[in-house]
């Protein structure tokens, strides 16, 4: 029950990366590597402010703010230097891996000792339902355990509605219309290098946001916590697409949010059946492959017949 | 409205692929008047066009517009005074997102885009009203991706949010080349409605002579970055198709007459 509880919460903190790469890979078809250094990046920068005692909400969103620095940083090195999209992300990425190491002084700090937005959350948790252990359907579970989850599902929910809401804005549309169309909404007077630069702020802000609340759950921000980041990211947006299907804005970002979750589901169940820690990225990237070439590769053997 | 003067543009300069698109246009334009631009292939028509709207910089002379000088803007800034038809029907729309909200994009070209909601009641009723009056039956399909209609439909509602806001200058680039002749004609037929109805200042680039000798109340044609003709008032009325096609048979004979003569010093001189 515990391992279910854990998976859960991880991946709704991991939707908020979700999130942040359904904006960078699927409004702008850019796959942005900063993914990688700014979740670090977002760890790294609330861990060391609460280490020093800062507020842990105030901790949360300096590691979010590093995080859109980041990505406003891809944005201009692509859009003003007109480096390839890919690369500029490899070097931002490349430069954050010292970056995160000069924050934090060293290569890892443990929170176990600090006040964080997660041990505050379990603080809550445990007055609100007045006991250590609940009984959840005829399982017993960790009051804190459980509260974690619930505060891990607000962020999820907050963020996907406040995404949602921004791009039925207009300068919410204009974004849509420039990973869509960058030469009509050119014609209609947006500034689409600028929108490129704001998207990838916003997709690595909530990249980031995800990787402070992440070190606070797990209890420690480390400078190889992001490797292959981006891969999980667009694992679970491609996960999300075959559960809701890309109609709506809204069945998009909520398929965002359950794919995370059922992606980390399925890696816990697969661990506790004994698969390999150390598979699990070459996992992950054949199963996004997968994702990738399947359906055209499915709708070639579906012509086939008809042709002949 | 509009003053080109002297305009100049060469593409790949000092390379085997070296274009001289636009060699020193002279164009000024009254407000209110439909210009028809003709000219062969490569005689730079829509260089012209893409000039205007700032697609690319140019290399030398002087663009105003509305009492602007626009010659260093930006695209996008030009387009708070531009309205603009593509000739390809998919570049004018963003096709995954709904009609709705491709025209909650138009209604603020060129402002500022700010948080507010996208799609207002205050646009909502003017748009069905308006889409309406196209009798295509798309009031009813708002909330339909602009990708699933088809190619005349979408240049429809393309020149619909062109014009949603009154553009000081509206530039439609050969948007019937890509259509069959019936919604061609529709299209049309629109474009006219609608210049005629807001007295739209319209430069438009056609390979249509029917187009030509019945639209607009002024031609200039185009060779070689040059306007060649220009024809307006009691002459642009009297044209007719032949007129044009006569044009065009002594611009090639003109062309190879050039070609032969440079024939002639070659095998002469070299």
């Amino acid at each position: 029950m515990t391992l279910l509880l854990g998976a859960l919460t991880i991946g709704l903190i991991l939707s908020l990366l979700a999130m942040g790469v359904l904006v960078s890979f699927r409004i702008f078809a850019m796959p942005d590597i900063t993914t990688d250094g700014s979740i670090t990046l977002g760890a790294s920068i609330a861990a060391i402010l609460l280490v020093n005692g800062v507020n842990p909400v105030l901790a949360t969103l300096a590691g979010a703010v590093g995080g859109a620095l980041a990505g406003a940083l891809t944005g201009l090195i692509h859009t003003k230097f007109k480096i390839n999209a890919l690369l500029s992300g490899i070097l931002v990425m490349t430069a954050l891996y010292s970056v995160n190491l000069h924050v934090m002084g060293r290569s890892n700090i443990p929170l176990m000792q600090a006040r964080t937005v997660v041990s505050a959350g379990e603080a809550f948790g445990e007055t609100l339902f007045g006991a250590k252990m609940l009984n959840v359907l005829g399982w017993s579970v960790a009051a804190s355990d459980a509260s974690v989850l619930l505060l891990s599902l607000g962020f999820a929910i907050t963020a996907g509605t406040a995404m949602y809401l921004f791009f039925r804005t207009n300068v919410g549309t204009a974004m849509r219309a420039t990973g869509d169309n960058p030469q009509m909404i050119r014609a209609l007077g947006a500034n689409v290098e600028g929108y490129l630069i704001l998207g990838l702020a916003l997709s690595n802000g909530m990249v980031a946001l995800a990787g402070a609340l992440l070190a606070q759950y797990q209890g420690f921000a480390d400078a190889q916590m992001g490797i292959g980041m981006i891969v999980w990211g667009l694992a679970s947006v491609i996960i999300g697409e075959a559960l809701t299907g890309t109609r709506s804005l809204g069945l998009t970002i909520a398929g965002a949010i359950m794919g995370s979750v059922l992606f980390r589901l399925l890696v816990a169940i697969a661990l506790r059946w004994g698969l390999n820690p150390n598979d699990l990225k070459l996992i992950t990237a054949v199963f996004v492959f997968a994702a990738l070439v399947l359906p055209s590769f499915l709708g070639k053997l579906k012509r086939r017949p008809s042709a002949a | 409205m509009l003053e080109i003067s002297g305009i100049r543009k060469t593409f790949n300069p000092g390379t085997v692929n070296e274009v001289r698109a636009l060699q020193g246009v002279e164009l000024t334009l009254d407000p209110g008047s439909f210009v028809i631009v003709l000219g062969m292939n490569g005689s730079g028509k829509s260089t012209l066009l893409n000039a205007v709207a700032g697609s690319f910089f140019v290399d030398a002379g002087t663009l105003r517009l509305a009492g602007h000088d626009v010659t260093r803007w930006p695209e996008h800034r030009r387009a708070r005074l531009i309205g603009r038809v593509f000739q390809n029907p998919f570049s004018g729309t963003a096709p995954t997102m709904s009609i709705a909200e491709n025209f909650a994009l138009a209604a603020r070209r060129g402002q500022a885009r700010g948080l507010g909601w996208a799609l207002t009641p205050d646009l909502m009723s003017p748009l069905r009203e308006r889409i309406a009056s196209l009798r295509m039956g798309l009031e009813h399909r708002l909330d339909n991706a602009i990708g699933s209609l088809s190619g005349g439909q979408r240049q429809a509602l393309t020149l619909l949010m062109a014009t949603w806001l009154k553009p000081e200058l509206l530039l439609l680039d050969e948007h019937t080349a890509a259509l069959d002749p019936k919604s061609a004609d529709q299209v049309i037929a629109l474009s006219d409605e609608v210049i005629q109805r807001d007295k739209l200042t319209t430069l438009m680039v056609t390979h249509s002579m029917q187009q030509a000798v019945s639209l607009g109340d002024r031609i200039i044609m185009m060779h070689r970055g040059r306007v060649l003709h220009d024809l307006r008032g009691a002459e642009k009325q009297r044209l007719r198709c032949e007129d044009l096609i006569d044009r065009f048979d002594e611009i090639r004979r003109r062309e190879q007459l050039d070609e032969s003569a440079a024939t002639m010093l070659d095998a002469l001189y070299v």
